[in-house]
């Protein structure tokens, strides 16, 4: 099986460097621009193919055919997106044409995985990492977490320069080759994501109630003589455990929920049962 | 600075933030902590800047627009915070308060551009049909200017009539109101919390979420720590699982090398 592949990958170059780095260069620019409810983020797909894609079909109906399959859903991670775009920019330059069909199926084949560990990795664990670090410094009036995390966005250039390139030298290798590696390791990294999100609970939720029990002449403060001695964060880990379980209703919404909680706390500072933490 | 030029910063900023949220560029994003430390610099008081972006940066921990869903601007939120705090002399607790219910309505104009994109796509594609290759980045670009504004219209009626309406506002805001606002502050990472949990394999991997609940809760570990042991053990179980899913490949290519079956038996 794989001894065909290999035989197949080589084959006439229609593309120079510069032209392959343009089409990348207008995905970066386009991405999630242009993002519709009917075929989401094909309008920046077709963008950014749309010059790289003439180089390759002189002839205008080939390259109306061509884009018109670009026109097509598409809703992929921008990131990891560029390993998808190269590969099937790599098709085309080979099979022209006549890759529509592959070319299609490999975006709508790929563009789940791929965005499901890019969506974990880089829009979930890393601004969760980072925010938290560079939120605790910032309000100390420290600008250092929040420079460093702007460095490491602006490092992965490089990282998304290096997936587009091994998108496009691995072409339909893909599937093969990464397909299945790629759930494995959704799967594994979940497993960062979890122990990260555990540790938010009891370190960034905060909620504090100033109610005291008078038993004859002793006052108990109910926060700190009763909540605390159970165990750290009583508190937060059952308004987790609430919410968790609202979102998995229909009508609850994230904006929803938010506006529940404003309201909850607006009625708990009036009525006193909840306070400001010291 | 003077404040006109000021204000054509801050409007400007917004316009970036929108297009550099929505590319495939992210260095700035709409994560408040970074648009906090920039707004600061803009309106000269990094500080105040470093503070609000800080506490709405904890506040949203976890909220990411995970396949375009619409959730609430928290960027538009610092903007229009550290704004008003800066002009107005305003507290933290109050800026967010204003702050906030900006971020979220400028959810709903998220949508409406959404929708606008739609007609944009069936223009340029239309343009593709009739050949007029070169007019379809036009189109783009004016894609590209409605998607801006959906910041900008936000962020410039506050910066034009924000501060004389956030004045008189803040002369009748009782204390427990401004006080309520400061408890849901520390109470409102719980959504995005919620949301991450929705959104990954909870019941599977429960243990893990147990294990960073005590070690920062009992342990008291920094973030960073805890995340490096998380990566130890996506490794180990990226590791098994992968070395387990080779051999099942391979012993189906072994069973299967007499028939033509490239290891389908496990499918319907």
């Amino acid at each position: 099986m794989n001894k065909e592949i290999n035989t197949q990958t080589k084959s006439v170059k229609k593309l120079t460097k510069h032209e392959r780095h343009n089409m990348f260069h207008r995905w970066i620019f386009a991405a999630g621009l242009g993002y519709n409810f009917e075929t989401q983020q094909a309008p920046a797909v077709a963008f950014s193919m749309r010059k790289a894609l003439r180089r390759i079909y002189p002839k205008d109906d080939e390259y109306i055919e061509a884009m018109d399959n670009h026109y097509k859903y598409f809703n992929a991670n921008p990131l990891m997106a560029n390993i998808i775009l190269g590969a099937t920019l790599a098709m085309e330059e080979k099979d022209g044409i006549k890759a529509k069909d592959a070319v299609q199926s490999l975006k709508t084949s790929l563009m789940g995985p791929f965005s499901g560990v890019g969506d974990s990795v880089f829009w979930i664990l890393i601004p969760t990492i980072m925010g938290s670090i560079a939120g605790y410094m910032a309000l100390q009036g420290n600008a250092v977490g929040a420079t460093l995390w702007m460095v490491l966005q602006l490092a992965f250039f490089w990282l998304k320069m290096w997936f587009f390139k091994t998108g496009y030298d691995s072409g339909t290798k893909l599937i093969t080759s990464l397909g299945e590696k790629i759930n494995i390791f959704t799967d594994a990294i979940s497993v960062m994501g979890l122990m990260v999100v555990g540790s938010l609970i009891p370190t960034v939720v905060k909620i504090y109630t100033p109610l005291k029990f008078a038993t004859g002449k002793v006052m108990l403060s109910i926060q700190s003589g009763v909540f605390d001695k159970i165990m750290p964060a009583l508190l937060p880990v059952c308004v987790t455990a609430l919410v968790y379980w609202l979102l998995g209703k229909k009508s609850w919404t994230p904006t929803r929920i938010i506006l529940l909680i404003i309201v909850l706390c607006l009625a708990g500072a009036a009525s006193g049962v909840l306070g400001v933490a010291k | 600075m003077p404040i006109i030029l000021q204000n054509i910063l801050v409007i400007l900023l917004a316009a970036y933030m929108a297009w550099d949220n929505g590319t495939g560029n992210q260095i700035t994003g709409n994560w408040p902590v970074i648009i906090g430390m920039l707004i600061g610099l803009i309106m000269g008081d990094v500080n105040v800047g470093l503070i609000i972006g800080g506490t709405l940066q904890l506040m949203s921990l976890g909220v990411a627009a995970i396949g375009g869903s619409s959730i609430p601007e928290y960027g538009v939120a610092t903007i229009v915070g550290v704004f008003i705090a800066i002009r107005t002399g305003a507290s933290t607790g109050t800026a967010i308060a204003v702050g906030l219910p900006v971020g979220m309505l400028t959810l709903q104009l998220d949508v409406i551009v959404k929708i606008i994109n739609n007609f944009f796509a069936h223009w340029s594609q239309k343009l593709l049909h009739e050949k007029k290759f070169e007019k379809m980045d036009g189109v783009f670009y004016l894609t590209i200017f409605v998607w801006m504004l959906k910041y900008v219209i936000p962020i410039s009626l506050v910066v034009m009539f924000g501060t004389p309406v956030v004045k008189l506002i803040l002369n009748v805001i009782p204390k427990w109101f401004t006080d309520g606002l400061t408890i849901a502050g520390g109470l409102l990472p719980v959504v995005g919390i919620g949301m991450l949990l929705r959104y990954m394999p909870v019941k599977k991997y429960l243990a893990f979420l147990i294990a960073g609940f005590v070690l920062a809760g009992y342990l008291k570990l920094p973030i960073l720590g805890i995340a490096l042991l998380g990566l130890a053990a996506t490794y180990e179980i990226y590791r098994i699982n992968a070395s387990k899913a080779n051999a099942q490949t391979q012993s189906a290519n072994n069973a299967t090398v007499s028939d033509d079956d490239e290891g389908d038996d496990f499918d319907e």
